[in-house]
């Protein structure tokens, strides 16, 4: 997954903290950066998000391709917790690990098919677990 | 021990050979004969000992190949140790390397908190169906009936029921006990009104047509964190260790002290004002108590003179009356001037 030729292994930053009552992390605009990221990293979720960012050119540059493979820490614990979005969330940070991914989501075809197949399959997984 | 078992042969035959010569010579010599005996017992005795002997061996022999066999066992054992130590040695890194995959131990409640709180972006709400239609699978357990057994029982009703759509409603009730129920109440209180149910059904439900995300909306994503500080960034403002809402609090009470100082400004200058007017007063009489004393000063004179014209004496106060209120009047003047 992570053996494309774009990836630039992990970022040398480690991740921000887990935030406790008593923390003094400091602040980017009135929030941690464990808030931020945890924010981003959900918003990728979104395939028309993550469209506009291919549109902007985002996912060429290498150095947010090495923030994308950075942002994996979240699919692990104690990080996983706090995700809200879980199953589109962390599908698409999966998906944007792969080269070929980052280029085809540019098409809104494909935006759009992930949209509403992710609106189907919110639907329908859970009558088939009840089948 | 051949040798001596061969020195008892010999005896023995050389012995049996005297007495055989001995007999041929037609001379049987006792000795000769006691002599044959002798070497028979100590041949015997020579074949006893070879017996212990030839036990020793064997023993000896099989106290050969079972240390032999501890020998292979001892030298397999410590081989067999080595090729452990060897491999041990080997795997020791791959045993330290996992150690980053920590187990994080979490409890029930954590679990079910967790649950609670991605539901809400995982399970749609009952009703919604994100155009999915809902007829093909019926649900088949209570719960779920309970959710979305009215309209899926509407909607085969009016999909397998076309034009006829009250009598197949009516003959042929959904299998289910609470979906029969549901589906046959409406239909039978309303005569021939199978479709007014679909009518109603956009007004009663809330979330028709509702679509159901996984995802943060791009409203949701516009109004958050990210897009604020996008919002600092723009206005050229670098967010580093900025918070708008320390900001705001700092501009609050700056905007406090500043509103704090210039009251108290005020109030000295009241209190300023309070004391010239004070003064002036205090002056004002002072000057007022000086002229009265003159006049009655002068006054006495006239009191003296109004003997002689009673009549100056009367008009005395009024002349001096105008003269007060035109002092005041120029006092007022000159507060009006500050």
């Amino acid at each position: 997954m992570a053996s494309e030729p774009m990836s630039v292994g992990s970022s040398a930053q480690d991740p921000p903290p887990v935030p406790h009552a008593t923390s003094q992390e400091p602040k980017y605009g009135g929030h941690t950066r464990f808030e931020l990221e945890l924010e981003f990293v959900q918003a990728l979720g979104n395939p028309e998000y993550v469209n506009y960012l291919a549109s902007r050119k985002f996912l060429q540059n290498p150095a947010f391709v090495a923030y994308l493979d950075y942002l994996q820490y979240w699919t692990r614990p104690p990080y996983l917790q706090y995700i809200t979005y879980p199953t589109s969330c962390l599908k698409m940070l999966e998906l944007l690990q792969v080269e070929r991914f980052r280029k085809d989501i540019l098409s809104p075809n494909l935006t759009h098919a992930l949209i509403t197949e992710g609106m189907k399959a919110a639907v329908e997984w859970h009558r088939e677990s009840l089948s | 021990m051949d040798k001596k078992l061969d020195a008892s042969f010999e005896r023995v035959e050389k012995a049996l050979a005297v007495l055989i010569d001995s007999m041929t010579k037609f001379t049987p010599s006792e000795k000769a004969a006691n002599d044959v005996v002798k070497a028979e017992r100590e041949l015997f005795l020579g074949l006893e000992e070879l017996e212990v002997h030839q036990r020793n061996v064997v023993r000896i022999k099989q106290l050969k190949q079972e240390t032999e066999a501890f020998d292979a066992q001892t030298k397999q054992t410590i081989s067999a140790l080595w090729e452990m130590r060897k491999e041990l040695v080997a795997v020791a890194p791959t045993k330290f390397s996992p150690a980053k995959e920590e187990k994080y131990p979490f409890t029930t409640q954590q679990l079910l908190d967790y649950a609670r709180r991605i539901s809400r972006n995982t399970l749609p709400p009952p009703g919604v169906t994100n155009g999915v239609d809902l007829s093909t699978a019926a649900p088949t357990t209570p719960d779920d009936q309970a959710a979305t057994g009215p309209s899926a029982s509407f909607a085969t009703s009016i999909g397998g029921g076309g034009g006829s759509g009250q009598g197949t409603a009516a003959s042929t009730p959904a299998p289910g006990v609470q979906d029969s129920f549901v589906s046959q109440g409406p239909s039978q209180s309303q005569t021939g009104a199978t479709e007014l149910p679909v009518h109603l059904k956009p007004a009663v439900n809330p979330l028709e047509n509702a679509p159901f995300f996984t995802f943060p909306t791009i409203d949701r994503i516009r109004s958050g964190a990210l897009a604020q500080y996008q919002d600092l960034v723009n206005r050229g403002i670098d967010p580093k260790n900025y918070d708008p809402e320390e900001e705001e609090r700092r501009l609050k009470q700056e905007e406090q002290d500043r509103k704090d100082a210039e009251e108290r400004a005020r109030r000295e200058r009241e209190e300023q004002d309070r004391r010239m007017r004070e003064e002036r007063e205090r002056m004002a009489r002072e000057r007022e108590l000086a002229r009265q004393q003159q006049q009655q000063q002068e006054g006495g004179m006239d009191r003296r003179g109004s003997v002689l014209a009673p009549g100056q004496g009367g008009g005395q106060p009024g002349r001096a009356a105008p003269k007060q209120f035109t002092f005041l009047d120029e006092d007022d003047d000159d507060e009006d001037e500050d």
